[in-house]
């Protein structure tokens, strides 16, 4: 009961750890030309020297952007506790002006243990905004604004944004406009008017080099010494797992992975799912969890879709493409059906039309095809035009991996194109 | 394990049952209680009744084990936290009921909404909401919700109040646990939501934020306890926008296997013997057709009716001899029940029956034998057969058809023009068949319909029949303004449809919805011959 107890907490001790990558990506960052440390530096700059400031987050989705600012900003919330509040937005939720000035007041009331007004209007939320950024600024306080997702803010009207900028150019407030973006152009997207006022400091998130991310990986699957679990094992695991880095094979599944994608979220889901595959009874980490991990993540959606289809489905499939070789593109399930009756004339698959309206629409319910109309509802299924969402070369694919294609299907799919 | 248990049924009630059985826990034979229910707590969340074990479970869906123990490897031992997961397979191929009774053999407690029956993001938020507040609907507090959001930004942070208040009462039950006893069995600090059906998610909203949204809500929420589950029918690659998001962790579902099919139509059967001896004739040419487990299922039940009628005892175990007798007496309903799996039969069996000998002899136009089950008026019905017939024939041919002469005449005079053009125009006007009804203005329905009524009366005549019920008025002005009062209530009802205005003529086109087999179902009921004014 011991052993198998002390197991688990390994297991959940990797888990939270790949969870909630704070604590490891501290490790990592205490080189002196890491983002971490550069960002560190600037607002640590603004809050001491008093001053305002605004800077750009830029990077593709899941290379550790919040992650980042997160450990800064946590950082800095020890060093100085009573200088800093930080309103946090997204522009998934507050994209639209009125929604984010009402959140913004609402942080700010809940931060200095104001009573919030739900019914306050748009004027009065902004006005409540510059107040406080005058009031913060008086008593040298800095106001970190922190907006995820900031290319959503530029669409609209930027009112948001140049409200913000524009209370910055005073000197009495003091406030850091922080975005997050996944777009590398963001700061085109602002408006003139916006532009003008926003400071251009921009840091690039770039996704780790190969030795980085063994590294962050090690890291990460490793588990401490210093905890209630018994030395032994831990030195065990530790070394097991040494050697399995250590292995080609392992760097060659890894390589495979990353290749895809580098980024530290895509390495972060791929270490859950091997972990979530190690076997509890011997509790080490083997290759083999890997290689589980990487056939259930990497997998080909569309080319499952076909090896899930029946015949009759396939028939059809291949009577789509034919249609697309003759060049009868816009086609329906009419043109469908005649296509069919030319070609399962002699075979033994050859079902009524119903029968085939219903696996016709199964596959528009696997998206193997679909409607190129988007509205048209008014028009029944027969008649709507529909196109094949797969290539030739994936359907020819997908009918060799079929376990039960008959032959002629192969012979009608070669012919004639 | 009654019929209920098996996968395709479960799907649709687990909800429900789990909730019956978890609102009251200690009694559920107890009517008063039911009357004035306890206040919801805690436990409620968790599936409640008896927790199943693994083994249970695997054989419980067949086929399905390692699907069932990657689900349970990646929602982890008691207390870690999970990356978000994405379920995806086939439709009817268990994927809801199998994390549904997952989550019941872990005994922890669960969110579940799905998507068809929260058909808009309010709702949504809104169930989702009333089940962590322990929020339900009654008489007292006027049906209202618990909590009024329509916004994203709103339901994050009413969201994360609950999802933080419910994750501290479990760790305050935790420790209670913890001081009084061993923590063995506890329900965990982790509570997880279970997102059904996201695939619809995609069609409610054109800006298509919600789906974003959804994916980084784990991100949005920054609670570890909070376990997200997608389940949905499409693959994650139909989900991309230009938004993006961190792809959450896929488990894939594919569809049944034909040996796995035959293992879940095993289950439960009386007589196992004499089943997979139906089996070994039906499955094999049914998959070809759909590997889907509910289709399958009740295109079966009657097929299995019919196999055992030469039967007198179901008990019987049959050998090499009586299967092949009654293979033979089965065998010619096999090909026409193919091409009959889809139809779900209202009627009775033997009804069913009746049409289906009919159709078997092969006359298509015998197909709607079936009475209308609706009623229409006699108006109704002649204008919605004119309306058929503007949208299906080609305006150009109305002259030839409705001329005084009478339909046969121009046939004749049709066939004089030569064989090459003629072919060559009927291949034209087969593909605008194939294109679908088509459009007509109001003038030419209602010449069609006084072509078409005033035909219909001579056509009575001449046959001499004798109910003829036309209650029609002979009169124009009468009849005109009960036409349009018709023709506005069959666009209501949309078997008419209104188009939009054509921008030559500026005036409303309208086009005819219902399928061939309705309108000649129609026309037989007034005794119309419609299959002689189709242009084919």
């Amino acid at each position: 009961m011991g052993r198998e107890n002390h197991k688990l907490k390994a297991v959940n001790l990797i888990r939270s750890k790949i969870c909630d990558p704070k604590s490891v990506l501290k490790l990592e960052s205490d080189s002196p030309d890491c983002n971490y440390s550069k960002l560190k530096f600037m607002i640590t700059s603004s809050i001491t020297e008093a001053c305002n400031n605004s800077i750009l987050l830029l990077g593709p989705r899941g290379s550790g952007k919040i992650v980042v600012l997160e450990i800064v900003l946590g950082d800095l919330l020890e060093e100085y506790p009573d200088m800093i509040s930080v309103i946090r937005l997204s522009g998934l939720l507050h994209c639209d002006d009125n929604c984010a000035f009402k959140e913004i007041a609402r942080q700010l009331c809940m931060e200095h243990q104001l009573v919030f007004s739900k019914m306050a209007s748009f004027d009065d939320n902004s006005q409540f905004m510059i107040a406080m950024l005058k009031e913060c600024g008086l008593a040298h306080k800095t106001i970190i604004f922190v907006l995820d997702e900031f290319d959503l803010f530029t669409q609209g009207k930027q009112r948001l944004l140049y409200s913000l900028l524009d209370a910055m150019q005073s000197v009495t407030s003091q406030a850091v406009v922080i975005g997050v973006s996944c777009r590398l152009d963001a700061d085109q997207l602002l408006e003139k008017r916006v532009r003008s006022r926003f400071s251009h400091r921009k840091l690039l998130f770039l996704p780790p080099s190969f030795e980085n991310s063994q590294r962050l990986l090690e890291h990460i699957l490793s588990l401490p010494t210093d905890l209630s679990l018994p030395n032994e094992y831990v030195d065990e695991f530790n070394r097991k797992l040494k050697t399995m880095v250590a292995d080609k094979r392992f760097k060659d599944i890894i390589n495979k992975y990353l290749n895809y994608d580098s980024t530290v979220n895509h390495l972060l889901r791929f270490m859950f799912c091997a972990v979530s595959h190690m076997d509890l009874e011997n509790g080490f980490l083997s290759l083999k969890n890997f290689e589980t991990a990487f056939s259930s993540i990497q997998r080909h959606p569309k080319l499952d879709c076909i090896k899930n289809c029946s015949v009759l489905e396939l028939y059809i499939l291949v009577c789509l493409k034919r249609l697309e070789v003759k060049e009868q593109t816009p086609c329906n399930f009419n043109s469908v059906m005649k296509e069919y009756q030319n070609m399962s004339g002699q075979t033994s698959d050859k079902y009524g039309r119903n029968v085939c309206l219903r696996a016709f629409e199964h596959l528009l319910q696997r998206e193997l095809i679909c409607f190129t109309d988007s509205r048209g509802h008014s028009y029944s299924v027969e008649y709507r035009q529909v196109k094949l969402l797969i290539s030739a070369a994936e359907l020819q694919q997908g009918l060799k991996a079929h376990h039960s294609c008959p032959v002629t299907l192969h012979k009608r799919m070669d012919h004639e194109g | 394990m009654d019929k209920e248990e098996t996968p395709q049924i479960t799907r649709r009630t687990t909800r429900s049952l789990a909730s019956a059985t978890a609102l009251n826990p200690d009694n559920v034979a107890e009517t008063t209680r039911v009357i004035n229910p306890d206040p919801p707590t805690i436990n409620d969340l968790v599936f409640g009744g008896e927790p199943i074990s693994l083994d249970d479970l695997i054989s419980k869906f067949p086929g399905r084990s390692s699907q069932i123990l990657e689900i349970v490897h990646l929602l982890g031992p008691l207390n870690s936290p999970m990356l978000p997961l994405f379920v995806y397979g086939g439709a009817s191929t268990g994927k809801t009921s199998i994390v549904l009774q997952i989550l019941r053999h872990l005994n922890r407690p669960f969110v579940y909404s799905s998507c068809v029956t929260c058909y808009n993001p309010r709702i949504l938020f809104e169930s989702i909401l009333n089940q962590l507040l322990l929020h339900r609907k009654n008489a007292e507090n006027g049906y209202s919700n618990a909590k009024r959001c329509e916004r994203p930004s709103d339901f994050v942070n009413f969201l994360r109040e609950a999802l933080t208040n419910v994750i501290n009462n479990f760790k305050r039950n935790l420790e209670k646990l913890n001081s009084s006893e061993l923590a063995g069995q506890g329900t965990g600090n982790m509570i997880y939501l279970v997102f059904d059906n996201v695939q619809l998610v995609r069609a409610w909203d054109k800006s298509s934020t919600i789906v974003p949204f959804l994916f980084n809500l784990y991100d949005l929420l920054k609670l570890p306890e909070v376990g997200l589950i997608f389940i949905s029918n499409t693959s994650p690659d139909t989900f991309y926008s230009n938004m993006g998001y961190v792809e959450p962790i896929p488990v894939y579902f594919p569809d049944y296997k034909e040996d796995d099919l035959r293992q879940i139509f095993m289950r439960n059967q009386p007589n196992r013997k004499l089943y997979s001896s139906f089996l070994d004739v039906v499955l094999r040419p049914f998959c070809r057709i759909t590997r889907q487990m509910d289709e399958l299922s009740t295109a079966f039940k009657p097929l299995f009716e019919k196999y055992c009628e030469p039967l007198n005892d179901l008990e019987v175990v049959p050998n090499e001899d009586m299967k092949r007798r009654l293979f033979s007496h089965f065998q010619p309903h096999i090909s026409s029940s193919l091409n009959e799996i889809f139809k779900i039969p209202s009627l009775t069996y033997s009804e069913v029956n009746d049409n289906k000998d009919t159709k078997r002899k092969g006359n298509p136009k015998n197909l709607g034998l079936i009475e209308l089950d609706f009623h229409m008026s006699t108006c109704a019905k002649y204008l919605l057969v004119s309306a058929f017939l503007a949208s299906r024939n080609p305006a150009t041919l109305d002259a030839s058809l409705f001329d005084s002469r009478g339909g046969s005449d121009n046939r004749k005079c049709k066939r004089k023009a030569s064989e090459k053009a003629r072919e060559k125009k009927e291949t034209a006007e087969q593909e605008l068949l194939m294109k679908g009804p088509g459009t007509f203005p109001l003038e030419r329905l209602l010449a069609i319909f006084q072509c078409i009524t005033s035909v219909a009366e001579d056509y009575i005549d001449e046959e001499e029949e004798r109910n003829c019920g036309l209650g029609l008025q002979e009169e124009d002005g009468g009849l005109m303004s009960d036409v349009l009062l018709q023709l506005s209530s069959l666009c209501n009802a949309s078997f008419i449809i209104k188009g939009a205005s054509c921008p030559l003529e500026g005036s409303t086109r309208y086009r005819s919805t219902v399928s061939e087999d309705l309108a000649l179902k129609v026309a037989r009921s007034i005794k119309f011959p419609l299959s002689k004014y189709l242009y084919r």
